[in-house]
């Protein structure tokens, strides 16, 4: 049981960093091989893989206003004038 | 004078350049630090009056969006202690290893199931603002703005392992939150039906 316990937990961390880009090319083709011969690994590899998408996608992204960019041009026309 | 004149242009070109194109990802990072947008537009503006100033610090070409970043975040805390509500202080790390313990519950939550799906953009930014700041910070670095660990763990001044199970634990109390979201909107976890 924790042997099982202890193989997902690893190859949870690998696709973490897999999916983090921070695999060697030979490290991540280590992993999608393991994930594509077991249909239990590639169900938590998609689940991991929609929430990083879904997190993307659903978190707002705020845009900055026209006039904070004038604001900070105009204060550092001022401190760099002598 | 002539030198002075030089030492201006090579900023001015250096902040149009390289600076201002990092503007939006920096209030977006600004604001969800500060979840106001007034704090956010004056750190933002701090930020980069710092980085002019010290400009000079900056090597041309190399990692300006880290760079800005890194400043944001120290005026972050800087203007958090100025205020006295000092930002949470992590030490989560060293009591808890995420490494040593079993996947919690969220590590297998099916996001594509529709109750997620059909969740706005507002109530997954609320999941992800009532984390504490420093579990917010990573999963903005990485999962939105999309540093890698090392630059991560330069801008947050933390080691890369910590940066590691930092946006693990961080991922894991996202996904609880979203669930418990979803689960008072009639969303049963399969794994608890036996």
């Amino acid at each position: 049981m924790n042997t099982i316990s202890n193989d997902n937990r690893t190859l949870m961390q690998k696709v973490m960093l897999y999916l983090d880009n921070e695999l060697t090319k030979e490290a991540e083709r280590a992993l999608l091989l393991e994930i594509q011969s077991d249909p239990q690994f590639m169900e938590l590899f998609n689940k991991e893989k929609s929430f990083r998408e879904f997190i993307r996608s659903k978190v707002n992204r705020r845009k900055v206003s026209a006039s904070l960019v004038e604001n900070i041009k105009h204060k550092i026309r001022v401190t760099s004038t002598p | 004078m002539e030198e002075n004149n030089n030492k201006k242009n090579f900023g001015d070109k250096i902040f149009e350049e390289e600076f201002l194109p990092q503007i939006d990802a920096l209030y977006n990072f600004a604001y969800h630090l500060t979840y106001n947008e007034e704090d956010a537009n004056d750190l933002v503006q701090e930020t980069y009056l710092k980085a002019y100033r010290f400009i000079d610090k900056y090597i041309e070409g190399t990692n300006a969006k880290a760079w800005l970043f890194k400043i944001l975040k120290n005026a972050f805390i800087n203007q958090y202690r100025k205020k006295s509500k000092q930002p949470t202080k992590v030490d989560y790390e060293e009591i808890v290893s995420y490494h040593d313990r079993d996947d919690e519950g969220g590590s297998y939550l099916d996001l594509r199931h529709e109750i997620f799906q059909g969740m706005m953009g507002d109530e997954v930014t609320i999941a992800l603002n009532s984390l504490p700041v420093d579990f917010k910070t990573v999963i903005l670095l990485c999962d939105i703005e999309g540093f890698t660990y090392e630059e991560i763990s330069k801008i947050v001044d933390i080691p890369i392992g910590t940066v590691r199970s930092r946006l693990h634990r961080a991922r894991n109390m996202l996904k609880d939150k979203l669930k418990n979201y979803a689960e008072e909107r009639g969303y049963i976890d399969k794994r608890s039906k036996s």
